[in-house]
């Protein structure tokens, strides 16, 4: 909210300190004081009132009463007395107190519709307000003095005040805009029709013109909640219901309108006042050690900051006045105290606790593990949205954000795949991965995605590199255009060619993170030679190499490896060339000893229908 | 022996050497353990003073004199007498970690050095956790302080803090607890510079039977301490979270200006890093903790922010446009 410089020092007699420093101090001990602008003859703060202090400080005199406790400087009273000069009374009716707890009104009499004194507008003006005309402007000024919203009828317009809520009907506001209302909303009305929104908008009709000769004044209080939703369903917020939905204090509405019968030239009436359960001040019990226990310091003079607040104090009872509704507990009294003390020339001191080190959640490890190998391997990682447009498959969203970025992902792939091709223009060889949540069911992934011919088999590459790094060595892979990633008997994730010359995998990470092993056992190394044999296989073309290599592997526990040197493709006939190796940990193997196994993998080759090339 | 015949030679058979193991075998004949000139070195015990100074120096311009010129004709293993190192370096391909990932080791190192364990939490969370347990009721205004995304049907939304974590967390675990919870949150508001729609804080809590603001402010500074490397100033100053009371911003001592205020601050002399407070008592008793022998404090940082800072990058949206040119500097 704006605040005015002059505005605020119309409160003190005194001199105020400059506006810089009452900037800095504010922002130190009550809200972030975010600019401050030179106005004509006025400067204006512009301060973030925090919602809880909604019902005393959105308000000039809310501001001048923290200034004048933070600078010690006394703050002049504002509640005039008024002196009656008719009884000119209306008929107001409440049908349920509970929306609207009180209702306070003045008739003035012999008003004169013109433009406002200049202070008053050169204060509005510097609060972001245009001014109209000296009564709905003194109405205006006293909202930003006191927060109380206030709203003026043409008395003459008006045979009596029903607050009742809305049927189905039209109503046109002081804005000129039709609005329809029903039932949830709470209306002012004369005996035919609303001439409010309660709260939220006067209505054209009963406005001020300049015929008007008498006014009819209204200070009331709402519930904040039918406020609130009336001005959700309505798409209509105003300075009054914006105050109104915080919940403001029905105790203020005498001293406002009072405030501003002073401010108007006409011939005030009795004030007329529905006001049946009054709101009385709230106790708290208060243990002034929980001051130091919470901030971990002494504050000497904590009574005397309660009271300046205008709290009374009677023994360990606080009494809190009621324009500070945020104030309902103990520890709101020790901000209170905090804060006024200053927090800016706390000490630092560190925590003393008993040595519980925890040891570090598998995610963690494993994340991070991952990350730093695929890095190794030449990827680089990518944090994308979890929005993807409104064309691909996506979780839907109650309020999608926009047509780019409308559904929750369910597979990281789709933005990794574009951010891929994005990047098509300044690299020709790209590989990036992701680590993420994918929604639905709520799960983190891994993606990589790699730009080039023939990728296919650097992926699984890939994906062994991060298999083995996490400890698990019994993959396998599975299907014919997609591969699906086999660990035991678990699927994964997969990989394909999603696009021309784009390979990409996705794994779900959680699964892996459960295979995962983090221990690792020295094999001792064979003292003793490895042997190589080589041997080319003849299969079609439709031949998996795993089927033969699992036939290899088959004959004998003393084959460490074998390995697919050479492939080549003829007709639909195909030529596999491996090297077989040999190794024992207990002796040099004999020549005899590995022919007669390798007779047993030619044998075992050609009776599944392989041809050996000898 | 004669210091000049040694020159001699020596400069000779060094011109005439053709490969590094030549050179090599004439340094250790002169110069090696048992070389010609090293033996005159050695010798000189046996002379007299005035000798023995006159021999030395000579000895020992002759000797600096004969490894400048080895030096000078210096030879690769392989023989090729001109050798380049400025040629351009071999490209090696590494890949490379995101800034937010980088900002992220580094924060959460830090903290478990502190003694806080690192905790995940759902993105997609109910009312319940995300609002209604960290003290935010249904229909108050305080509940615009977060702009929400909900899924189809409202029953449930994307987080808009980390703070629901602390919920999940103090459910399932008693007290003394440290805790930072690291992750990705979600706001509907207009990007611009410095707002995304999906962004990252680490939350922060810890809770004992006397933790309070001092001991905060003091685990606050010695974070920003170790993660800028270099001595820091924090402050306090009053704000409001309705799960925390009392509440805090905290603000870093701008590093450019030392509070005098410049354009990297905005002339405040300050920078607003985190949101924090005293945990609420209200919050306690949702998690069914005793307020009256329970307190500590929560914390909410900015991994983006941080990640700016650091790397100075003045774009926030630059950290989710995965452009190579920016991701390969990292």
């Amino acid at each position: 909210m704006k605040f005015s410089y002059n505005f605020l020092q119309s409160f003190f007699d005194k001199k105020l300190p400059k506006p810089d420093k009452i900037g800095e101090v504010l922002t130190l001990h009550s809200f972030e004081v975010e600019t401050i602008t030179k106005f004509r003859d006025d400067f204006i703060f512009d301060i973030d009132i925090t919602p809880n202090r909604a019902a005393d400080c959105l308000s000039h005199y809310g501001i001048a009463k923290e200034i004048s406790i933070l600078f010690n400087l006394k703050l002049k009273d504002i509640n005039p007395k008024i002196k009656e000069e008719c009884n000119e009374v209306i008929d107001i009716k409440i049908k349920d107190i509970k929306e609207c707890p009180r209702y306070t009104a003045r008739v003035i009499k012999n008003v004169k519709v013109k433009q406002s004194e200049k202070y008053i507008k050169d204060r509005l003006i510097a609060c972001g307000l245009e001014p109209i005309n000296n009564i709905v402007d003194v109405a205006n000024y006293v909202m930003l003095e006191t927060g109380q919203p206030m709203h003026a009828f043409d008395y003459d317009k008006v045979d009596k005040i029903i607050v009742r809520r809305a049927k189905k009907e039209s109503f046109t506001g002081l804005d000129d805009n039709k609005y329809e209302l029903d039932p949830s909303m709470l209306v002012i009305a004369d005996s035919k029709k609303p001439i409010a929104i309660a709260g939220i908008k006067g209505g054209k009709e009963t406005g001020i013109d300049k015929k008007t000769k008498n006014i009819l004044l209204e200070a009331a209080n709402f519930n904040p909640l039918l406020i609130r939703k009336a001005s959700q369903k309505l798409n209509l917020r105003t300075d009054a219901s914006f105050r109104f939905e915080h919940g403001y204090d029905p105790n203020l509405t005498e001293i406002a309108i009072n405030r501003l019968t002073e401010l108007i030239n006409g011939k005030p009436c009795k004030l007329i006042d529905k006001y049946s359960k009054k709101r009385i001040p709230l106790k708290i019990k208060f243990d002034i050690n929980r001051v130091e226990k919470l901030l971990g310091y002494k504050i000497k003079n904590s009574i005397n900051i309660l009271k300046s607040l205008g709290m009374k104090i009677n023994g360990n009872i606080v009494t809190v006045p009621t324009n500070r509704p945020d104030i309902t507990t103990e520890v709101d009294l020790i901000e209170e105290i905090g804060r006024i003390h200053g927090y800016s020339n706390l000490k630092s001191e560190m925590p003393v606790i008993f040595l519980d080190p925890k040891l570090r959640e598998d995610n963690v490890i494993y994340i991070r593990k991952v990350k730093d190998i695929l890095k190794s391997a030449g990827f680089t990682e990518t944090y994308n949205y979890s929005f993807v447009s409104k064309k691909e498959n996506g979780i839907e969203m109650e309020n999608p954000f926009s047509e780019d970025m409308y559904g929750l992902r369910i597979s990281l792939l789709t933005n990794l795949v574009k951010v891929i091709e994005e990047n098509s223009k300044h690299r020709k060889d790209l590989y990036l991965f992701e680590i993420g949540k994918v929604y639905g069911k709520e799960k983190l992934m891994l993606a990589g995605a790699a730009l080039g011919k023939e990728k296919f088999y650097f992926l699984k590459g890939i994906i062994d590199l991060v298999l083995n790094g996490l400890g698990i060595t019994d993959t396998m892979y599975l299907g014919d255009d997609v591969a699906e990633i086999k660990v035991g008997n678990a699927i994964i994730g997969r990989i394909e060619e999603v696009k021309t010359n784009i390979y990409a995998f996705e794994i779900d990470f959680e699964k892996l993170i459960k295979l995962a092993k983090n221990e690792n056992e020295y094999l001792p190394v064979s003292k003793y030679p490895a042997a190589i044999r080589d041997i080319s296989v003849l299969v079609n073309t439709n031949t998996k190499v795993a089927e033969v290599m699992n036939e290899i592997y088959k004959h004998s526990k003393l084959i460490i490896d074998v390995d697919l040197f050479d492939i080549f493709e003829k007709a639909n006939q195909k030529s596999l060339a491996f090297h077989i190796k040999y190794q024992s940990n207990t002796k040099t193997l004999e020549s005899s000893e590995i022919d007669s196994i390798q007779k047993n993998i030619i044998n075992g080759l050609e009776s599944q229908g392989f041809k050996v090339r000898k | 022996m004669n210091l000049n015949d040694i020159k001699k030679r020596a400069e000779n058979e060094i011109n005439s050497a053709q490969d590094f193991n030549q050179l090599r075998e004439i340094e250790k004949k002169y110069l090696g353990k048992k070389g010609e000139l090293t033996q005159i070195l050695r010798s000189l015990k046996d002379l007299s003073d005035i000798e023995k100074k006159k021999v030395g120096k000579e000895s020992n311009i002759l000797k600096n004199h004969l490894m400048d010129l080895i030096n000078k004709k210096s030879f690769t293993k392989k023989g090729k007498q001109f050798f380049d190192v400025t040629i351009p370096s071999e490209k090696i391909q590494i890949g490379h970690l995101h800034p937010l990932t980088l900002v992220r080791r580094q924060v959460e190192d830090i903290f478990e050095r502190l003694g806080f364990k690192i905790i995940d939490g759902p993105e997609v969370e109910t009312e319940y956790y995300n609002f209604d347990a960290l003290n935010i009721p249904k229909d108050h205004p305080a509940r615009d302080m977060w702009d929400t995304f909900w899924l189809k049907g409202k029953k449930q939304l994307l987080r808009t803090h980390t703070s629901p974590a602390q919920i999940h967390y103090m459910e399932k675990n008693n007290p003394p607890l440290s805790i930072i919870v690291p992750g990705r949150v979600f706001r509907y508001e207009a990007t611009d510079a410095s707002h995304e729609i999906n962004f990252y804080q680490v939350e922060g809590l810890m809770v004992g039977e006397d933790i309070n603001a001092v001991n905060f402010k003091a685990v606050m500074e010695k974070f920003f301490e170790m993660f800028f490397n270099k001595p820091v100033k924090i402050r306090l100053r009053p704000s409001y979270f309705p799960f925390t009371e009392p509440s805090f911003e905290v603000d870093l001592q701008c590093f450019i200006c030392k509070g005098r205020g410049c354009s990297t601050c905005s002339k405040r002399g300050w920078l607003e890093m985190c949101g924090a407070g005293m945990v609420h008592p209200n919050v306690f008793k949702y998690v069914k903790l005793d307020s009256k022998k329970w307190q500590g404090f929560a914390f909410g940082l900015g991994l983006d922010r941080l990640a700016m800072m650091k790397y100075k990058i003045n774009d926030m949206r630059l950290l989710y446009a995965n452009d190579i040119r920016l991701l390969e500097q990292f």
